[in-house]
């Protein structure tokens, strides 16, 4: 029970994009295509659940004091290995994510769940709050990137939707576009948020 | 004190472990890495030089060019790296010139980290196509002789430029006409 929880808890109530607002330099940069959004975002759910994972069977030894610096070694070597295996062994899967990959080292996202959830609980609860946030913040990009894909070259996953009467609004996958679409997409959230919480109160 | 040591062991053993891990994945991806490389270097040879089903790499005067063979032997064309500063990063080419006709055979983006839906479409054939059959002797100026990518002028003419930039110093080494 408590490992749904856990589960539910990143795709939802603590989404990284939407609730938390963490790792939005990554999801606002990758953003311009439906492609790139799913790309980025299984790549960071992979190194995600590898690192807590061995972050949670490390909790024990690692000393307070030098655990983020611990942390973040994890984290790199993870990223490096997966960038290397991916470039040698599946080029094409590489030609595409290629360019997320080391920035998975700066998502915050990874060390924000190492050092609030995966040092202070067992791997198996940790394995379940990573494939959750990993899945979360998955949903959040590629719905952002599917609404800038959309505006800003009238298609999805690069297939042509909108005819050809359609003038794309450039800006969208341009950065601005960026904030534009991800600002009201919290707002709707927030909304949606509010409006449960008020009939849950019975008002 | 203790807790200090401790300190200084765990960091050690965790960087220590990192870097045996990273060592190794380096040791063994490599190879294939190298090959991957090559592979995807000599495809874009011959796909700029038609006819060709072999390269040939060759070192003139400092300069790398391959030079493309077909199943005889026979020298097809040749072709060479450019690269020129896009909009967000640096654009490597692989262009295809025919020394004899002193025409542009192909062109090829390599990598490029231009803006999706608009600069991007440099790698796309309506643009690169164009340059086909294009003369050493034309003036490779976009809105004149090259057709820009509407709302991507600074990626078009990136390319243009570092095609230009580059056939410069080739045709200096293998004139129009000349052997090669």
């Amino acid at each position: 029970m408590q490992l749904i929880k856990d589960f539910v808890n990143g795709i939802w109530n603590e989404n990284p994009i939407f609730r938390i607002v963490i790792g939005i330099c990554s999801a606002l940069a990758v953003t311009t295509s439906a492609n790139n959004g799913i790309a980025m975002g299984m790549a960071l759910t992979f190194v995600l659940t590898c690192s807590s994972i061995l972050i949670s069977l490390l909790r024990n030894i690692i000393p307070s004091k030098v655990r983020i610096p611990c942390y973040v070694i994890v984290i790199a070597t993870f990223t490096t290995v997966v960038d290397l295996f991916m470039k040698g062994y599946f080029p094409a899967l590489y030609n595409v994510m290629g360019i997320f990959i080391p920035l998975i080292v700066v998502n915050c996202i990874v060390l924000a769940r190492a050092e609030a959830f995966a040092s202070k609980v067992g791997p198996l609860r940790a394995t379940a709050d990573a494939l959750g946030m990993g899945l979360g913040y998955t949903w959040a990009i590629t719905l952002i990137s599917i609404i800038r894909e959309i505006m800003g070259t009238g298609s999805v996953f690069g297939y042509k939707i909108l005819g050809a009467g359609f003038t794309p609004w450039v800006i969208a996958i341009l950065p601005p576009g960026a904030f534009i679409v991800m600002g009201i997409l919290v707002g709707l959230m927030n909304l949606i948020t509010r409006k449960t919480a008020n009939s849950a109160d019975g008002h | 004190m203790n807790q200090y040591v401790k300190m200084i062991v765990v960091l050690l053993v965790i960087s220590c472990a990192s870097g045996a891990v990273l060592a190794l994945s380096y040791a063994v991806t490599n190879p294939k890495i190298q090959q991957q490389e090559l592979q995807k270097l000599q495809e874009s040879v011959l796909k700029v030089i038609p006819g060709a089903t072999k390269m040939e790499e060759v070192q003139k005067d400092g300069i790398t060019v391959y030079i493309g063979l077909d199943d005889q032997g026979n020298k097809k064309g040749i072709a060479f790296p450019a690269s020129g500063s896009g909009f967000n990063g640096v654009i490597e080419l692989m262009v295809g010139y025919n020394p004899t006709e002193g025409k542009l055979t192909g062109v090829e983006v390599l990598s490029m980290s231009e803006t999706p839906g608009l600069g991007a479409k440099i790698t796309e054939e309506s643009f690169t196509g164009q340059f086909n059959g294009k003369s050493v002797k034309d003036q490779f100026i976009v809105k004149q002789d090259v057709q820009a990518i509407s709302g991507a002028t600074i990626s078009s003419t990136a390319v243009t430029k570092a095609i230009k930039a580059s056939l410069d110093e080739i045709v200096k080494l293998y004139p129009v006409g000349g052997d090669f």
